[in-house]
This record gives C-alpha cells, sequence and structure tokens, in this order.
C-alpha cells in the first residue's frame, strides 16, 4: 500500500478551493474554534446500526465510537450530533455540515460516513470530504436452508428477498431479470429489520452493504453464508466512507485525517470494527 | 441546547388588545357554526374557510372594487410576523367577526384585530430538533369552527386552540416527524369533522386523508390513498382501498407514494371531499409497471365513512413526478342549455381538466401551458392520456456506468402549476390559473449516494422555456378549453388568485407585488408593492361598509430551494414575512 499523504485525500471542488486561497485569510480559524470552544460537534447518521444507533438510550457504533476517539485526541469534547437522513447525502452535508438546518439547530464540525468519491466531492463544494477508513460493498446474506447455492436466479417460487427500501439492492431486484424478481421482494424501513425477517423466517435471503449485514447478524455470522456481490448494470459495487467539513476547515481535516492515518497504521481502526463484527475493508483511495 | 426558534411553545396575549376588542364586542362571539361554514361563499362580511367557500372557487360576490374603482384601493395597515425566520408565507388569512387569523412559516398562528391591526395573540409552535421539511417551512392556513381555530404543524401535529385566547385545547400527533411527515395544508371543518391530508416523506408512505371530531381531536375514520392498504371507521378496520395488486407489483403498495399534501375541498350538493395525491414511488416508473392506483389522482371520499365514491387518474404510471394534488375546484357547468355539476383541476402535468363531479367521468382535457411533451392529449373516450414513449425518463439499468439517457421534459416536476390555487368567477365563466412555464432535462444519475451509500437517484434541471417570463396567470374557459386572455410575469407565480363581482382577479407576485386585473380582459388595473414576494392567497371581505383585500407577504416557498436555474433568476428577491390589509375608503 502507498503510503498515505493527507493532502492528496483532500476532495472538495476546485472553483471552492480557488474562492477559499482568494478570500480566506491564513488563520486557522476552523481548527482554532474547535480547540477554543473545547469540543468537537459530530453529526452522525440516526438509528443507523452498526454505525450510530442507541443502545439503552445512549449513542454507541462505529462511527460514534471512531468521532469520540477524534475528540479526544484534539483534546476536546465529543458532542455527537444526530441527523435524520436525508433524500441524498449531498442533502445531508447543506443541513449537518456547511448550511445549517432551514428550523435552526448548530451544524456539525464534521460529520462522519460520507461517501468519499471525485465526481460527489466536485459536485459539492462547499465541503471537504477527506479520510477514507472503510470500503464499502454489496453482500448476500442467506438462509442456507432456503437460498441453498446463494444464486438469487435460483430462488425457489413463493420465497422472498429482503431490502431496504429506496436502496440498490432494492432498484436492482425490482429491475433484474426483466422484473421476474418483483413480487419476491420484501421492503423493508432498514437492514436491521430485513435481517430480523431473515432470522423469523419471512425472507430467504437479505441483499444490502455488507458492515450492515455482518453488524445486525452479530455472532449468528456463521449460521447465515454471506458473500460479496456485484449487481450488474448498476453503476457501482463499491464505494469508500470517510468524513466531512465545511470548505473552510481545511486544517480541521488535516488534522481528523492524521488520527485516521495513524489508526489505519497501528491496528486500531480494525480493532474498532471488529468489536462490532464487521469486517474492515481499505478503501480503494487507499490502495490506488 | 440552545435553539434559534421557539424554545417554549407559547401563546402571548396583548391584554391591551384583548380588553380593545372585548370593547368592541366582537373577539368573544360564540364562533361559526355549521351553517356558517356552509356560507361562506355569500356570506361577505368574513372568511371562514380555506377557499373561500368549501368550493373553493376563491370568489367573492363583493362589488365595490372594480376595475373602475380599484386606483383608490390603499393600505391600512400592515403586520410584521416578527422573529429573525423570515421567509415562505403561502398562508390563506381567515376574517371571522373583525379578527384575522392568519398562519405564517415555522408554524406560528396569530390573530389580529382586522380594523386595527393589532395582535391579540400570537401562538409559536414548539419545532422538534431534526425535522426536515421537504419543501420549506410553510404554512398555508388555518381553519375555524364554534370557539377554535385549527391548523397542521411541520412537525406534524394538528392544534386546535381557543380563537379567543390562543389556548391549546388540544394537539394530535398525526404522523411521525421523524420519518418525513409535516402538516402544511390548510385543514378542512366539514359538518363537525376536522379532515386532512399528509404531507412530507419522498419514500416509504402511503398518502391518507384522515377526519378527527373538531371537539375532541378523536379519530373518526382514515382512507389510505394507496390500493391494497385498509382504511380505518369508528377505530376498527373498514375497507380496502382498490384491489391489492390490481395495479401495483410485489408489496410496493405498501410504501406506495400518493401523498395527500395539499389537503381538500368539499361539494355541499354532492356532500363529497376531494382529495389530490402525490406521485409514486419510487421515482422511476420502469420499476413499477401498472397504473399505481391511486397516485396522482383526484378522489371523491364520503365524509361520513371514509369511503372512495370515485376516482380520476390524470397521471397513470406517472414517470416525471408530476404528482396530481391540485385541487378540484366545484362549479356549474352551463353547456347546451344544461347545468352539470362539474369540477375542474389544472394538473401539474399541464392539462386542465373538466370532471362531472357526481361520478369523476371526463368531460374534456385541455392544455393550460404552451409546451407538454410527456402526452400528446388526453383520450376524451377512455379519460387516459396519449403517451409520448419516448419522453419518458428512461430504466435505470440503461444508464450503466455514465449518465443515464437525458431526456427533455415539460412541464418540469414543479408542475406547471403548483400548489398555488387557482379562482372561479361564475359572472365571467372564466377559471383564473397561475401557471408556470417550463421544463427540465431529466436522466438517472449514477454518482449519488443516499444514508452514506451508493444510490441511483434523478439528476434534473429546471429551464425556463421563454425569456421574457415563465409565470403566466390564464384565464380559462372550462367550456371550450380555450385561454381568453393571459398575463406574463417575469418570475414564476406561487401565489393564490382570488376573483370577484367587481369583475377583479387578484393574484400576487415573486417581484412584490400584488396586482389585480379585469376579469373580463386580463388588463392589469391595479398594483400595489409589499417589499417581499407574494406567494400567499389574497381575500377580499366587507367590514364597517368598507371592501377590504389582504394578502400575506414572504418570499420562500419551493422554488428558491429546488428550481435550478430558476432559483438564480430569483435570488435577488428579499425574504419577509407581513400581513398587508388594504381597502377602499367611503366616497
Amino acid at each position: 500500500m502507498p503510503r498515505l499523504t493527507r493532502r492528496s485525500l483532500l476532495l472538495a471542488g476546485l472553483a471552492a478551493a480557488g474562492t477559499a486561497a482568494a478570500f480566506r485569510p491564513a488563520a486557522a480559524r476552523p481548527l482554532d474554534d474547535v480547540a477554543a470552544r473545547g469540543r468537537l460537534r459530530i453529526a452522525v447518521y440516526r438509528d443507523f446500526p452498526p454505525f450510530s444507533y442507541r443502545e439503552n438510550g445512549k449513542m454507541t457504533g462505529i462511527d460514534v465510537e471512531l468521532g469520540r476517539i477524534l475528540a479526544e485526541r484534539l483534546g476536546v469534547a465529543a458532542d455527537i450530533m444526530e441527523h435524520p437522513p436525508g433524500e441524498t447525502v449531498s442533502d445531508d452535508l447543506r443541513l449537518a455540515v456547511w448550511k445549517g438546518y432551514v428550523t435552526g439547530g448548530e451544524p456539525a464540525d464534521v460529520m462522519m460516513h460520507i461517501p468519499y468519491d471525485k465526481e460527489f466531492a466536485l459536485r459539492n463544494g462547499e465541503a471537504v470530504l477527506f479520510a477514507p477508513y472503510q470500503r464499502e460493498v454489496y453482500a448476500l446474506t442467506r438462509n442456507p436452508a432456503r437460498l441453498p447455492n446463494g444464486m438469487i436466479a435460483t430462488l425457489p417460487e413463493g420465497e422472498k428477498i429482503g431490502v431496504e427500501l429506496d436502496t440498490v439492492p432494492d432498484f436492482f431486484l425490482l429491475g433484474a431479470f426483466g422484473g421476474r424478481l418483483r413480487s419476491s421482494i420484501a421492503h423493508f424501513p432498514s437492514v436491521t429489520k430485513a435481517i430480523e425477517a431473515m432470522r423469523t423466517g419471512d425472507v430467504a435471503a437479505v441483499l444490502a452493504p455488507l458492515s450492515e449485514i455482518e453488524g445486525a447478524l452479530g455472532p449468528q455470522k456463521a449460521d447465515y453464508p454471506t458473500a460479496t456481490m456485484t449487481l450488474p448494470g448498476m453503476p457501482q459495487s463499491g464505494w469508500d466512507i470517510g468524513m466531512a467539513v465545511k470548505e473552510n476547515s481545511r486544517d480541521l481535516a488535516y488534522a481528523l485525517g492524521d488520527v485516521i492515518t495513524a489508526m489505519d497504521a497501528d491496528g486500531s481502526l480494525d480493532a474498532l470494527f471488529a468489536r462490532y463484527g464487521v469486517s474492515r475493508h481499505q478503501p480503494a483511495a487507499n490502495t490506488e | 441546547m440552545m435553539r434559534f426558534l421557539s424554545v417554549f411553545t407559547r401563546t402571548t396575549v396583548s391584554a391591551a388588545a384583548l380588553t380593545a376588542a372585548l370593547a368592541a364586542g366582537t373577539a368573544l362571539a360564540a364562533g361559526p357554526t355549521k351553517d356558517d361554514l356552509l356560507g361562506d361563499t355569500k356570506s361577505t362580511g368574513d372568511v371562514l374557510t380555506y377557499g373561500m367557500g368549501y368550493q373553493g372557487q376563491r370568489y367573492s360576490p363583493l362589488k365595490a372594487l372594480t376595475p373602475d374603482t380599484v386606483s383608490k384601493l390603499v393600505p391600512v395597515w400592515s403586520f410584521s410576523f416578527g422573529g429573525e425566520k423570515q421567509r415562505g408565507q403561502e398562508a390563506q388569512p381567515l376574517v371571522v367577526d373583525g379578527v384575522m387569523y392568519v398562519t405564517g412559516s415555522y408554524s406560528r398562528l396569530y390573530a389580529v384585530d382586522a380594523r386595527t391591526g393589532h395582535k391579540l395573540w400570537q401562538y409559536d409552535h414548539r419545532l422538534p430538533d431534526g425535522i426536515m421539511p421537504c419543501c420549506d417551512v410553510i404554512n398555508r392556513g388555518a381553519a375555524v369552527y364554534g370557539d377554535k381555530v385549527y391548523f397542521g404543524t411541520l412537525d406534524a401535529r394538528l392544534v386546535a386552540l381557543n380563537k379567543d385566547t390562543g389556548k391549546v385545547i388540544w394537539s394530535k400527533k398525526t404522523a411521525e416527524y421523524k420519518d418525513g411527515y409535516s402538516m402544511t395544508a390548510a385543514p378542512l371543518i366539514v359538518d363537525g369533522k376536522i379532515i386532512t391530508g399528509n404531507s412530507g416523506g419522498e419514500f416509504g408512505i402511503v398518502g391518507m386523508v384522515e377526519a378527527r371530531d373538531a371537539e375532541t381531536g378523536e379519530l373518526l375514520w382514515q382512507r389510505p390513498t394507496i390500493e391494497g392498504n385498509k382504511g380505518t371507521l369508528g377505530g376498527k378496520e373498514s375497507t380496502v382501498t382498490g384491489v391489492v395488486n390490481a395495479s401495483w407489483p410485489g408489496d410496493m403498495w405498501k410504501t406506495g407514494g400518493g401523498a395527500t399534501w395539499l389537503g381538500g375541498t368539499y361539494d355541499p350538493e354532492t356532500n363529497l371531499l376531494y382529495f389530490g395525491t402525490g406521485n409514486p414511488a419510487p421515482w422511476n416508473s420502469h420499476l413499477r409497471p401498472g397504473d399505481n392506483l391511486y397516485t396522482s389522482s383526484t378522489l371523491a371520499i364520503d365524509p361520513n365513512t371514509g369511503e372512495i365514491k370515485w376516482h380520476y387518474q390524470t397521471t397513470p404510471h406517472d414517470g416525471w413526478d408530476f404528482d396530481g394534488v391540485n385541487e378540484l375546484v366545484s362549479f356549474d357547468l352551463r353547456m347546451d342549455g344544461k347545468v352539470i355539476k362539474a369540477g375542474a383541476k389544472a394538473d401539474r402535468n399541464g392539462f386542465f381538466y373538466v370532471l362531472d363531479r357526481t361520478n369523476g367521468q371526463l368531460i374534456n382535457a385541455s392544455p393550460f401551458v404552451s409546451k407538454i411533451t410527456w402526452a400528446k392529449s388526453i383520450d376524451l373516450k377512455t379519460g387516459r392520456p396519449v403517451y409520448n414513449d419516448d419522453n419518458r425518463p428512461g430504466a435505470p439499468t440503461e444508464g450503466g456506468e455514465g449518465k443515464g439517457k437525458s431526456v427533455f421534459s415539460a412541464p418540469a416536476f414543479l408542475g406547471a402549476k403548483n400548489w398555488m390555487p387557482m379562482a372561479y368567477n361564475p359572472d365571467t365563466e372564466l377559471f383564473y390559473v397561475p401557471a408556470n412555464e417550463w421544463g427540465m432535462d431529466i436522466w438517472n444519475e449514477p454518482i449519488t449516494y443516499k444514508k452514506g451509500a451508493a444510490y441511483l437517484g434523478a439528476g434534473f434541471t429546471i429551464k425556463p422555456l421563454y425569456d421574457d417570463y415563465i409565470g403566466a396567470l390564464r384565464a380559462i374557459d372550462p367550456k371550450t378549453g380555450k385561454i381568453a386572455w393571459e398575463y406574463k410575469n417575469p418570475a414564476p407565480l406561487w401565489g393564490g388568485v382570488l376573483t370577484t363581482a367587481g369583475n377583479l382577479v387578484f393574484t400576487g407576485t415573486p417581484e412584490g407585488f400584488l396586482k389585480a386585473f379585469d376579469a373580463k380582459t386580463g388588463k392589469e388595473v391595479w398594483k400595489f408593492q409589499t417589499g417581499s414576494g407574494v406567494v400567499g392567497c389574497p381575500i377580499t371581505w366587507e367590514m364597517d361598509g368598507e371592501q377590504y383585500v389582504a394578502v400575506v407577504s414572504g418570499w420562500g416557498g419551493a422554488v428558491p430551494l429546488w428550481g435550478g436555474d430558476v432559483a438564480k433568476l430569483v435570488k435577488d428577491i428579499n425574504q419577509g414575512g407581513s400581513l398587508w390589509v388594504f381597502k377602499l375608503p367611503k366616497a
């Protein structure tokens, strides 16, 4: 793996960067602000296990713990903010990172779990995307008694595959094989609910992002064969996950990116994912 | 945690103003009865319903103001909604016993002395963190019945307040705001029942019409708009809407869309509620073969039971996000010596429909904008559109690696007419429709993300069709579908219309004007600059022998949020929040 150079891992709109260079004072304001206030406000997705969710009322999950470590390494308190997912991540960036909510409330200093993608970054110039820490892929998990060979095309009559509503696996299955599977799809509001339905026997299999499947299966991982899957006809079968700050907070991004680089190097990032039963995959951006 | 807005739910009452109102013997009357609401169209001293009458004609029999006298129409007072949040005022005010009830954006409700502009009380609804209204923080108005005034909130609650004190009597959660629901339409009160639709939540929802006891807020019936789902009546399951899987594959009907976000109208003659329904989900029509009933439709519903009596679907198998929520306005269609109980709807899809409102049969359908790319016409025999199949946005799998096939589609998804209500004048026998001339490029966008995951969304760019205008106020003859006159406006029209027996038509513009036109000729005869964009609904009434006109001013709504190139066109319009009242002084 080539050595990570933190500057190469900052993605932001070129136009926005030009503006920033021209008009922004040299002082490293946003990082100073965070230090002066003594807290880092961290946005995470609401109800999003295994990354950010509540257990007995308390916030927990991979993104939440990672956020707390980032704050600790900066020497400030962590202020976790739950963000209800918008229609797209661009909406999330606007609301949670660079503009704020229409009904008021303070945006976050950094948001976790933001896809790290060059073209996407160009379209969201008001935010800086940085520090990819996971590679996400789709996977099919199945009840081996109900779908013995793992081939979706051989799904027996009457059996169902669970998906989270309005996701790529949903669109893929609705359109796959000329729509033949359309009546065999069971829609759920979350991957957790879909896995629950597999446990209770309502669906034979679930198609979803691998991390979410692993997190939901937990110790039962061994009972349900899970294999990654490419989805023909769909634009992307894998994507990197990183973070985002506002466009004027590059120095904060560098500081946080250094923490991620160090955690990657010393194995603590892998260990964090492992605590939630999730296998960590090196982001493509780190291996290219 | 510090919040910008409404730290406490609070009602502030001006004691002096209340005393003054008491002295005048106005404020503490018993309030409008069922018969008063039924008579709102004819009674000129008040405005008791959204639509200025149940049928939604927005017509007043008042005649003092005419194209000749309107030049003497002058402002009497203006009232600021206050606070930092100045945007998106889409309400229609009510006038009851000399008191105006008007809602502001961010779920605020005000009672104001109609003679003086003095505030009697103000209610600021406490909004929770993390509400994400899809289409700005607007509210379209209140309802009044007996001693209570009602309105819906951005966190999907229905609130009943004492109309004289502003004290909350009950507050009911209608849906889960965390799932993206909100309530922005004005409620409808029929025979002691408060009837509402649902709004928000672009995915995973099912449209719903609900009736509650106006006295207690207790739920009486629910009618889901998507076939396959069960309604309720008196706390028990009632009937299934339509037939399961008749027009939807698999379990998609459980999350099929069809939100009733604009509320509905009522026709006392047929005793039917008319509710429009939103677009189906997911947006890509190739994934849900079938008509997808009852999305993008008008439903006629029995107010006592919630049963659907008829439906008419304006955009079967909607693939353009047109949605069909536009209001059905009841009117008498005089044709061939007969009077037909008709209803008209100017749909977002660009066609102006005239239906028999007793049974939903199509009588006529004609374009009310200059360019419609999705359909050639509406077949009057079948009532169905003759599609331009080439112009349906592509299947997601056709996109592959790159950007999918781009289709130019007109009208744009914001609609040939969006939420803003039209008016009907029984004297001129013309409808006055606030239309917009715009189209959009739409394509499958492979590089999008949702909740941290790869996603397949729609990319779109909204484009004006003409250099010199987008908005067009059009007078339409429902007998022929012909356009009698039009007024062109540079910015898109986003406010409601009012018409009067004095041969006038009023509407507002984003440029800040309230304007009046000759109802027969379309000649502009009056205008007044309100200081911010007008996207609300004007009203008129008579008080102390003088004719009054009122409108809220405050730019906002969906255009600046979604409008693409159009948003650039209107970016210099300042936001605001105020109620303007005008009158024609006695000679």
